[in-house]
């Protein structure tokens, strides 16, 4: 079951930035700043990413 | 009529995947032989057959589109932000190039004539491997309405099955030529780009995106080259670390 999990989720580390993106994402959208959004999530999950790299 | 900007992710997701689950399958049939390990390899492709029928099934029932779109774009983020993540490491340095001869001495040694545990590694090999290939075909295929996506989706995935069958009977050795990194690195990137661009549109609606489908090779150009320069920065960063 262990590698099914990983397989479809990732490590927690993995889950956490994904999350904190999504959460950015939906705060962002539902308080009107849709326009900032699609500069802010790019960025900011690609700074999940970086970050994830050298783990 | 095939959908190209379906069927090329799924086609590179697909063979990298295929080349991995290929590997494994020959280092099993060295121990058990082809008939054991062909038949654990098509074992785990019919339980893909079936996960995929099923879920595509699903998915065509008419629920909330939006709702399907933010899920699946879930989904996307958690498996391309890890790809993403790891082809980083690799071009940086930080972690060892994937080594299909590595994985092939492994699974091989591990093995050492058990038919039983050879049968399961072979299965789960091949099911693992194409479960990231399940989710991406099934994500992408329901991009276009009508059934259509999901065609161009399933027929790229099988091509690109097909194309690591032939070229693994025909070498007959580990795959080691195909650029896994490179392929890894360009998919990683779209596939965060598809993951970005249903998670907005599922929370926000189509208005989210004012360049609507155009955005996605905005996004991919902006993940793949910002994916580049920080792995440059990393490995000028473990270089001088190591000088």
């Amino acid at each position: 079951m262990g590698p099914f999990i990983k397989t479809l989720f990732g490590d927690a580390r993995n889950v956490a930035v994904v999350a904190a993106v999504v959460v950015l994402e939906f705060v962002l959208i539902r308080s009107g700043f849709g326009r900032e959004a699609m500069l802010l999530v790019p960025v900011a999950t690609m700074a999940g990413v970086v970050w994830l790299a050298p783990r | 009529m095939v959908d190209w900007s379906i069927a090329v992710p799924s086609f590179l997701t697909a063979l990298v995947e295929w080349v991995e689950a290929f590997t494994i399958v020959l280092a099993v049939s060295l121990s058990i032989g082809w008939r054991g390990a062909i038949g654990a390899a098509l074992a785990g492709l019919a339980t893909l057959a079936v996960l995929t029928a099923v879920s595509g099934g699903l998915l065509a029932t008419g629920i909330d589109i939006g709702l399907v779109q933010f899920v699946i774009g879930v989904f996307l983020l958690l498996f391309g932000v890890r790809w993403l993540a790891k082809a980083i490491a690799r071009y940086a340095g930080l972690k060892p190039l994937h080594d299909e001869a590595a994985e092939f001495a492994e699974t091989r040694a591990k093995l050492s004539g058990d038919w039983a545990a050879g049968w399961t590694v072979a299965f789960k090999g091949v099911l693992l491997e194409g479960l990231e290939v399940w989710l991406v075909v099934v994500a992408l295929g329901t991009r276009s309405p009508g059934g259509a996506g999901l065609a161009s989706s399933i027929g790229a995935a099988l091509a690109a099955l097909l194309l690591t069958c032939l070229v693994g009977a025909a070498v007959r050795a580990p795959l080691e030529r195909v650029p896994e990194n490179t392929i890894k690195f360009v998919v990683g990137a779209m596939i965060v780009s598809f993951g970005t661009f249903w998670t907005m549109e599922g929370i926000g609606g189509e208005a989210v995106w004012p360049y609507s489908d155009w955005t996605l090779l905005i996004l991919g150009a902006f993940y793949l080259l910002a994916g580049l320069a920080a792995g440059t920065v990393l490995r000028n960063q473990v270089q001088r670390r190591v000088a």
